[in-house]
């Protein structure tokens, strides 16, 4: 089999490897600096580059879905909407760099999540079983390099332990994929949905394995337990990072492969599985939540509630659930990195952002970040006027409509159990405490704060003009 | 799905006058509030005045009835489909909107004499105006959502206003303690959102009670039980009424205005606005009913204990509010509604005669160190007398018989004899404490300048009654003046007591006529009226029962307070009877330790547990380290901390384990 690889196929890629090459760009600049490069130049460079592929991967966005690479990539509505969001968190964590990331590191740091962001891309858009995985993996060897970037134990701790479990993940994934292909004879999703494949053993034991490597990259309950553990070791803007990014291209992998790659009739059955672990999810993560006492544990927990949210909207497979799941991933990506944006003013070379007992009478010390910090978290419960509670509202809306009521009811508990955790956060911040001191003052974080800010306007758009893109049915040929 | 709305479409730019004026009296007097000055108070009084005309304007199309369509609609914007915004008028909400308005604009002039002085008074104002704003948004909304906005906004208007004399700890407490339980209740109501989005993609009134006969009644039991932990929350039902005894830390308007005619009346609001849903559920109205009956009861028998005056008022505001909800709840919609019509006028009328006594006697609040103010302030004697017989409901003389008598009359219509009973009970409890603060304040002798060991207060400072703790307040707030009884009311304060008056004796007689009651004609079309067999006791009956049990009650008071021997021994009497008073009262059936027990405590350790259970992490960090860590990967991660690395591989391995058995079963029964 031949492919003949035109220009178009390098146009429907090209978001990418501008990405790419933005990523090479910052090490080269480093290599030719006297010193290092400066934070703020690799920062700037960085989040150009993201913001150059973002335009042009939007430019695609009306015109027809164009099959590249004989199957490979696919450049649609669908795969560039998650390609926004993931280039979105990309930047919003990137800018969030700052010390315990040490200078002479910084240029490293900036490539690996400029090339993180790239595996995450080509997942938004992959077409067969190998481009999952090349991006799946491009995204997590970057990931383990940037979780040990601080230097300290727990930094190093998190980056083994996610290569560890990740990898014995990927494992069953590949043998998955394996197995899809000794059912389909083939590596593309477009042959996955054949009906006479319905009674194949392999494909369900394939598609099985396949849904474990997705639910722990969602980090769905039982499949969670890496993620507090990772997300409390790794460096504040690689956490905002992994918390955005690895679970809108994961969650665009699941709609493609739920959507457009499954024979007629075996959806409910296949999928059965992850809709009780999303069930779980959205209960155990909640209360998870109760106990913690660390900003990035607590966004853990909150995650895989979150991602819990999401499945609820997609299970039923209706265009609307669809669209209304890509509403809600774009308000937690705002409302996370919101939340990340606030932690990283608050922090030194010692993070005390994320530690929780800093928030203690941080009403006080500083009203607006509080504000600010207020408002994300009660984006995350749900509350009104926030585009988390509308998020709620649609994807109950939808699942009862698509025959999944059982779920929205198990959202509505999970929901109201996370209450009590996110206003813990909120009640210490305006707690009256005079036995904490305030710790020490650390440069300004200018970026960070205007991170917060535009989260803030954003989340207050979306609230009150809730756009939800309609040309995004995934498609495999 | 079709749309439905209600009120006839059309623009009324009345209705958006009315409802957004106190919104810029608001902004006015909060950005320039220290150029206006006194100025402040006569512009937002002026704006909730010109509120109500407007309100009194939209009278015809309010109660415009076209083919099915009840009253007026007026839409804002679009949202997502099933998620427009607008605004409706229909004879439910144009009555509180009257209230809120009328009964607002009394209020405000009030306070103008009332706040005199004080450093923050364009402040206040600016406050009371957002609350105006607040509740007209919550009244006049045409959706779950607007509604929601608007009962989170009057709970902060709430919160400001009670803690508005911040340099009282006890205020600022109380202030939260009312915006905790509020959100509380906000959080049931969006749950019921949920719900009811879930059934009918949709937030507007007309669609969720266009489909209330489709709903699953487990579904629509959860929903009505959602709604009612907001309402409860907000109209002080038990056991979330704890709040508002303390909420009178707040100025004495502000409890006239929002803790007794308005806010608090929400609750009544909700149930009323959404009767298509309550009356598909009997097992919701049974609950709600009987809830409003027992706060009734309760909320009375507290109201004996007290010696606060505005503490006595507040339980008394429970308890007529309790019998609100008990209306509303069995079915008996316009007399709930008229309950709520015509407290609000005589409660107000209470308040703000309280108002004087306390703002004459420089911020005392307790009944025990007043006594034969009636030569001194026969005003204030004739204020709190005619509001005494309203809410006590002596027949033919107040407004509260009318309304009371139609709530108790309704709840034995709609089958309920043993909420009937209660309701006739609590009218004797109610006429018993309402004369025994009118004689305690005003009849005997002056006892201002008794000791107060001598009256059985002994701890002024723990007692919990703001007035001993106010020197402060009263240093802020007061600038001139000093000795008892000395500076009377300006006029400004006494015209509206005056005004209030008059509707606090007539305006029952709206309700006098049974089905042909202007006041039946007005709700003839907003509620709905099931066929009931006629109940074994007529009105007249009921009438009779009531006022007996009214006349024991009245009767035990004059003996207890009021008979010359009884003047003449009253310190030893106030004392012994302060002394005596049974613990399980004076601490309010311990409600306050019990629902700290309940939800602070055991959250606690809920928290705790669970955390333990799905974190691994938070184990003790020494047996993690004995047990787990070193032995992995040898020397290159001995300096790690592994944790418990291996036991996650083993949750990961099992959750694969689990889901490999499913698929090879499946895969096993689809197999060729």
């Amino acid at each position: 089999m031949t492919i003949n690889v035109t220009n178009a196929d390098w146009n429907a890629v090209a978001p990418i490897i501008i990405v790419a090459i933005t990523g090479l760009l910052v090490l080269l600049l480093d290599l030719l600096s006297p010193k290092n490069i400066s934070r703020y130049a690799a920062i700037l460079l960085g989040a150009a580059g993201m913001i150059v592929a973002g335009v042009v991967a939007s430019l695609a966005y009306w015109s027809p879905a164009y099959v590249a690479f004989g199957g490979a990539f696919i450049q649609s509505g669908f795969g560039i909407v998650f390609q926004l969001i993931i280039l979105i968190a990309g930047i919003g964590s990137l800018i969030l760099v700052r010390p315990p990331v040490q200078n002479e590191r910084i240029a490293g740091a900036t490539a690996l999540m400029l090339w993180g962001t790239c595996g995450a891309m080509l997942m938004a858009g992959a077409g067969n079983l190998m481009v999952v995985f090349l991006g799946l993996e491009l995204l997590s060897l970057a990931l383990y390099c940037l979780c040990g970037l601080a230097d300290r134990p727990s930094s190093r701790e998190s980056a083994l332990k996610y290569l560890i479990l990740s990898s014995t993940a990927s494992g069953f994934m590949l043998y998955g994929m394996a197995l899809l292909f000794g059912a389909s004879g083939s590596v593309a999703f477009a042959d996955l949905a054949n009906p006479a494949l319905a009674s194949s053993a392999l494909l369900w034991v394939g598609g099985g394995l396949f849904l474990v490597g997705i639910a722990f990259k969602l980090s769905l309950v039982p499949f969670h337990a890496w993620s507090p553990d990772v997300y409390e070791g790794a460096p504040l803007p690689v956490t905002a990072f992994m918390s955005v990014a690895t679970k809108a291209g994961t969650l665009a992998v699941f709609a493609r492969f739920m959507y457009a790659a499954l024979p007629a009739g075996t959806a409910d059955r296949l999928l059965l599985p992850i809709w009780i672990v999303a069930a779980i999810s959205m209960i155990a993560g909640n209360v998870g939540m109760l106990a913690q006492h660390d900003l990035k544990r607590l966004i853990a927990y909150s995650g895989i509630a979150q991602v819990g949210y999401i499945l609820t909207a997609l299970a039923g497979g209706t265009h609307l659930g669809l669209r209304y799941a890509i509403y809600y991933l774009a308000a937690y990506t705002f409302m996370n990195l919101g939340a990340f944006a606030i932690a990283t003013t608050m922090s030194g070379d010692r993070e005390e952002g994320s530690h929780l007992a800093n928030y203690r009478g941080y009403g006080r010390r500083n009203p607006v970040g509080a504000a600010l910090m207020t408002f994300f978290l009660l984006a995350m419960a749900g509350l009104p006027p926030t585009a988390g509670f509308l998020g709620k509202i649609l994807i109950l809306s939808s699942s009862v409509g698509a025959g999944y009521a059982w779920l929205g009811v198990v959202l509505i508990i999970g929901t109201a159990i996370s209450l009590y955790a996110y206003a813990k956060v909120v009640r210490a911040m305006y707690q009256r405490d005079e036995h904490v001191h305030a710790f020490e003052g650390h440069a300004p974080a200018p970026l960070a704060w205007a991170s917060a800010a535009i989260c803030f306007v954003v989340i207050i758009v979306m609230t009150f003009y809730p756009y939800t893109p309609s040309n995004v049915l995934p498609i495999v040929k | 799905m079709t749309h439905h709305v209600m009120g006839v479409d059309g623009s009324y730019p009345l209705l958006l006058v009315l409802w957004l004026l106190p919104l810029a009296g608001a902004i006015l007097a909060w950005a320039f509030g220290p150029q206006l000055k006194t100025a402040a108070g006569w512009i937002c009084s002026a704006l909730v005045g010109i509120s109500f005309i407007c309100a009194v304007a939209m009278w015809g199309p309010g109660t415009q009835s076209v083919s099915g369509a009840l009253g007026a609609h007026q839409a804002l914007f679009s949202w997502l489909p099933g998620f427009d915004f607008g605004l409706l008028m229909d004879p439910l909400s144009l009555l509180w909107t009257l209230i809120i308005t009328g009964v607002g604009f009394l209020i405000h002039l009030y306070s103008i004499g009332y706040m005199d002085g004080d450093r923050a008074f364009a402040r206040f104002f600016a406050y009371m105006n957002f609350f105006v704003f607040a509740m007209l948004t919550l009244v006049l909304s045409d959706n779950f959502v607007g509604l929601l906005v608007g009962w989170g906004l009057v709970g902060l208007a709430s919160y400001f206003l009670i803690g508005f004399w911040f340099f009282k700890p006890s205020a600022v407490a109380a202030a939260r303690k009312a915006f905790v339980i509020n959100v509380a209740g906000d959080v049931g109501i969006m749950f019921a959102i949920f719900m009811i989005v879930a059934s009918v993609h949709s937030t507007a009134f007309g669609d969720a009670f266009a489909f209330a006969g489709s709903y699953n009644s487990g579904w629509l039991l959860a929903i009505c039980v959602c709604l009612f932990i907001g309402a409860a929350a907000k109209s002080a039902q038990i056991p979330l009424h704890t709040w508002l005894p303390d909420a009178m830390e707040g100025p004495t308007p502000v409890s006239a205005l929002i803790h007794a005619a308005t806010m608090v009346t929400a609750g009544v609001y909700l149930v009323a606005r959404c009767a298509p849903l309550w009356s598909q559920n009997h097992d919701a109205q049974m609950l709600v009913g009987t809830i409003g009956a027992l706060t009734a009861i309760a909320g009375a028998i507290l109201g004996c204990a007290q010696w606060d005056i505005k503490r006595i008022l507040a339980y008394s505001t429970m308890s007529q509010i309790g019998y609100m909800i008990m209306g509303v709840g069995v079915g008996a919609y316009e007399g709930g509604v008229a309950h709520f019509f015509t407290h609000a006028f005589f409660k107000a009328q209470l308040f703000l005669g309280s108002g004087l006594i306390i703002h004459a006697l420089n911020n005392e609040q307790d009944v025990r160190r007043m006594g034969g103010l009636m030569k001194k302030m026969p005003f204030a004697f004739i204020a709190m007398l005619t509001g005494v017989i309203a809410i006590s409901g002596i027949p033919f003389l107040g407004a509260g018989f009318f309304s009371k008598d139609l709530v108790i009359q309704g709840a034995l219509e709609h089958g309920h004899p043993y909420l009937y009973a209660v309701g006739i009970i609590t009218a004797g409890i109610t006429a018993y404490y309402m004369c025994r603060l009118l004689f305690v304040t005003f009849f005997g002798s002056y006892r201002g300048d008794v000791d107060p060991s001598e009256l059985g207060i002994r701890h002024p400072e723990l007692a919990g009654t703001p007035a001993h703790g106010a020197d402060q307040a009263e240093a802020e707030h007061e600038g001139s003046g000093h000795g008892q009884a000395h500076h009377a009311p300006a006029w400004i304060m006494n015209v509206p007591v005056a005004i209030l008056i008059v509707p606090t004796v007539l305006i029952g007689w709206l309700m006098f006529g049974g089905d042909n009651s202007p006041w039946a004609h007005f709700f003839a079309q907003q509620f709905p009226h099931p066929q009931l067999s006629p109940a074994p006791i007529g009105e007249g009956v009921t009438g009779l029962i009531t006022f007996g049990a009214v006349l024991v009650g009245i009767a035990v008071a004059w003996w207890r307070y009021a008979t010359a021997s009884a003047q003449s021994r009253a310190v030893e009497r106030l004392r012994g009877e302060s002394i005596r008073m049974p613990g399980i009262l004076t601490h309010a059936y311990y409600f306050d330790l019990a629902l700290d027990l309940l939800f602070v405590r055991t959250s606690q350790l809920f928290g705790t547990i669970f955390g333990r259970f799905f974190d691994p992490q938070i184990i003790d960090g020494a047996v993690r380290e004995s047990a787990f860590s070193a032995q992995w990967l040898g020397t290159l991660v001995r300096s790690f901390q592994t944790g418990l690395l291996r036991a996650y591989a083993l949750l990961l391995v099992v959750g694969v384990a689990a889901f490999m058995i499913y698929y090879a079963v499946i895969a096993g029964g689809v197999h060729p």
